[in-house]
């Protein structure tokens, strides 16, 4: 490929690690003065880490960051702004109480006395200049979302950036705001800007980008100019990937009754969703972030209760379950925030396989310390969990490791329906393998939803996989319909016909 | 040219954070004696007099241990809630409420004989003192309101209520005047340990001590209570009835402070009056944070704190040392060790400039 001019910033072979997870691994990226990059990707897969490292905010475990041909460090985020690399957050650093100008000017005042007149013509300048409407003398704490957005940007504009990077900003907007704000990036493009534009809805990538890069489990894997793209469906297949990392063998089991029951169920997000899982069986949930996985994983899992429709799981309806939510042969939920929902951080492994499995160690009001310290040490060597010490605290496991303590508590307590929601985001392929093992092994016993935006995990675990889109359930069909199989993409994109 | 780096510990500390603690505590003192230094005090000579008065006769400690009775009970009520990540700032106000409650039995009953008198009193102190505890409990849960500020602001109105009842209809009609009820009967006073000054709200606060350190170890209650402290959204996905402890926290909190109240007024003062209120509640919180809520550590914490509050009485007495300077000193223990929390998850590392 002939390269018309040096990029503007040229990331070279970044790569970082968090503990053992691989966030970005030899990552090559350019970016280029007047054009909007899309980074595209599922959750997790490395776009934010990649962002957060231009942005002086993380530091590269290797690679380069060159600015203008030249290469550059960035210890903070100042360094970064000073070189004009600025980013506008998901959430706004504004304070409330004070003006748009106010705003914008904070910490550029430039000299002890303030001019706000002067100020306030030149924000209106610079607003008028990309399209970004905006009343100067407006308070922060008065402003819509899509405006507070505004002030971030005009931040950056303020302080010369050459390089805006936007993450996830339309998860905030209204469907007019977004069209503006689009707009204003073309027309920042226009001026000269570089803009990189983090997102996973498709359909906002293919009208704004000019190139797209596409980022999963923490590589690039596709770059290509917008107008290669041939159709939602052909990015969606790019984004998630087909390609089988590893084989397992699904062996068959007994299907047996059902476990879960769900008709015509609307939320805010659901539109009417039916689904059904049986004993023996793996339903596997795919699509893209966002389309609803996750309002329908928090009312099965009795976090939010169902709006309209029925929800029954083990034969009991919604309400009557969670009202009295049995310890044992039960409902397990595998979250996808093992850190934060699944485990107490700060707790140790016997204090974390306490957790769900407590009213199995009472006697009265007396807690059976010692019996649980010894059936959390079986588990541990039967999940073959590091470091293998209960007195370990679970912030100091590796996320492999902390997954594979809670399928083992959730598995003790010999469920009968198995919710799993992303089993194996960010975990190395040998735990991965571990945890598809151990489901497997569930399903003997359980009927598991497993929801997933891995489509390769989808397709190496599942019975019968759904295909879940704008709230609703596209198709539900056999693992082994390959027909259907290679629809999708389509069905992800929102494509039926 | 070097340059200080902070990093994030990865092992914990274990017992060197009581070093961290010692630390605090040191740099605390070398304040309060720049603050004695500015004021023309000679600081060395005014520490030792304070740790002479506090803790240099018999008759001292015993004093400190009086002292360090209500403390202790205050600062175990308070810890309960702290495990909870429950801000209870109010036991100052429970203290009062369980004061309140303990004289209201005393009084209305004064004929009974002691072993039903004083378990009479207890049980009116744990009622008043829980009940203060559950309004802010109640109103969290329910409508989501602060408990910090609920807690705080309610210490103002019990201690008004007990001025209104001391000034008003309890007061007693030989007092001269002055706000305070009559003295207690004799089977409404929690009697002496053989022939020392201490009085047995010290073996109170042993039973009150054991029996929380069993409770959160050795019950599943307790770990509910840790567990959901440690991260709530944990406490949901587990189904642990989150609201339903936040009530007994708050209740057993404000029923802990209340027996404080309960034996200051019995014990050491023999009937109620303005004076019960000296900021034990306050103290107590100094104490938790500085014990890491265990009990134990709140024994020895509260001693020491009690031998403060005895030590500047000296220090006032020989140096003409204003009374806040006690407080002074507590706050500026409280802000060290807090300070010092920051060295148990962090260090400090010099690094060359690259």
């Amino acid at each position: 490929m002939n390269l018309p001019a040096p990029p503007l910033v040229r990331l070279e072979e970044i790569s970082k690690s968090f503990g053992r997870v691989r966030a970005n691994s030899d990552i090559t990226l350019d970016i280029r003065a007047g054009k909007i990059k899309a980074l595209l990707g599922e959750n997790g897969a490395g776009k934010s880490t990649l962002m957060s490292i231009l942005a002086g905010r993380l530091q590269p475990d290797a690679g380069k960051i060159l600015v203008e041909g030249e290469a550059t460090r960035f210890p903070s985020a100042r360094e970064a702004i000073q070189a004009g690399i600025g980013m506008v957050y998901q959430h706004f650093m504004l304070v409330d109480a004070m003006t748009v100008t106010e705003n914008v000017f904070l910490g550029q005042e430039g000299g002890f006395w303030l001019r706000p007149r002067k100020m306030a013509r030149r924000v209106s300048e610079l607003a008028r200049r990309y399209g970004l409407d905006i009343d100067p003398f407006a308070r922060v704490s008065e402003l819509s979302m899509g405006e507070k957005q505004r002030v971030e940007i005009l931040k950056l504009l303020l302080r010369q950036s050459r390089v805006l990077i936007f993450d996830e900003p339309t998860a905030v907007l209204t469907l007019t705001e977004t069209e503006q704000l689009f707009e204003a990036m073309k027309q920042m493009a226009g001026q000269g800007k570089a803009i990189v534009f983090i997102s996973h809805k498709l359909p906002e990538v293919m009208s704004v980008a000019d190139d797209i890069a596409i980022l999963r489990n923490g590589a690039v894997v596709d770059t290509l100019e917008a107008g290669a793209v041939t159709s939602r469906a052909d990015l969606a297949r790019r984004m998630v990937g087909r390609e089988v990392v590893l084989q397992v063998d699904k062996g068959t089991s007994e299907i047996g009754p059902h476990v879960l029951t769900v008709r015509g169920l609307e939320t805010g997000a659901l539109q009417g969703i039916d689904l059904e899982v049986r004993q023996g069986e793996i339903l596997g949930v795919v699509g893209v972030a966002g389309n609803g996985q996750k309002p329908l994983v928090q009312t099965i899992c009795g976090l939010t209760p169902p709006g309209r429709g029925e929800v029954e799981i083990l034969n009991r309806p919604w309400k009557d379950f969670f009202a009295r939510y049995p310890s044992d042969d039960t409902l397990s939920y595998i979250p996808e925030e093992r850190i934060s929902l699944a485990t107490c951080p700060g707790l140790n492994l016997v204090d974390n396989f306490l957790l769900t499995t407590r009213s199995d160690f009472s006697r009265g009001p007396w807690l059976m310390g010692k019996r649980a310290r010894g059936r959390a040490r079986e588990l541990i060597r039967d999940f073959n969990v590091q470091p293998s010490n209960v007195d370990a605290l679970a912030r100091h496991l590796s996320g492999g490791n902390l997954q594979k303590m809670v399928l083992g508590r959730e598995f003790f307590r010999n469920p009968k329906l198995i919710v799993a929601e992303q089993p194996t985001q960010g975990l190395d392929i040998a735990a991965t393998e571990e945890v598809w093992r151990h489901l497997l092994e569930a399903r003997k016993r359980a009927g598991i939803l497993l929801v997933t935006g891995d489509l390769a995990e989808a397709l190496a675990l599942s019975d019968r996989i759904a295909v879940m889109f704008g709230g609703r359930i596209m198709d539900v069909f056999p693992a082994s319909d390959t027909r259907k199989v290679d629809r999708i993409g389509l069905m992800m994109a929102g494509i039926t016909a | 040219m070097g340059k200080i780096r902070v990093m994030k510990r990865q092992e914990p500390l274990g017992w060197r954070s009581c070093l961290v603690v010692l630390g605090a505590a040191g740099v605390s003192l070398v304040l309060s004696g720049i603050l004695l230094g500015l004021q023309d005090r000679p600081p060395l000579t005014a520490m030792v007099i304070l740790f002479q008065g506090a803790f240099g006769s018999a008759w001292a400690i015993e004093d400190c241990l009086i002292k360090a009775v209500p403390i202790y009970l205050c600062s175990l009520g308070v810890a309960v809630a702290f495990r909870l990540q429950i801000w209870n700032i109010g036991a100052e106000g429970q203290f009062a409420l369980g004061a309140v409650g303990a004289t209201a039995a005393a009084l209305y009953f004064p004929d009974l004989s002691w072993f039903l008198l004083l378990p009479g009193m207890a049980l009116a102190a744990f009622l008043a003192g829980g009940f203060w505890g559950l309004i802010p409990a109640l109103l969290k849960i329910h409508m989501r309101a602060n408990e910090i500020i609920v807690t705080l602001m309610m210490n103002y109105i019990a201690i008004l209520f007990l001025d209104y009842l001391v000034y008003g209809v309890w007061k007693d009609p030989a007092s001269f005047g002055f706000p305070m009820t009559p003295t207690f009967s004799e089977s409404a006073i929690v009697g002496r340990i053989g022939d020392t000054n201490l009085n047995w709200g010290l073996a109170l606060c042993a039973v009150c001590g054991l029996l929380v350190w069993v409770f959160f170890r050795y019950t599943l209650l307790g770990y509910e209570l840790k567990a959901s402290g440690e991260n709530v959204r944990a406490a949901r996905y587990a189904r642990l009835p989150y609201e339903r402890l936040v009530i007994l926290v708050m209740v057993l909190s404000g029923a802990l402070a209340g027996w404080a109240g309960f034996i200051e007024a019995s014990a050491t003062l023999n009937r109620l009056q303005p004076s019960i209120m000296v900021g034990y509640g306050y103290t107590a919180i100094v104490v938790a944070w500085l014990a890491r809520l265990n009990p134990l550590y709140i024994g020895l914490a509260s001693f020491l704190l009690a031998g403060l509050r005895v030590g500047v009485e000296n220090l006032q007495l020989e140096l003409q040392v204003p009374a806040a300077f006690g407080q002074i000193m507590e706050g500026l223990i409280l802000l060290t060790v807090l300070a010092g929390g920051f060295f148990t998850e962090y260090r400090l590392r010099l690094r060359p400039r690259p």
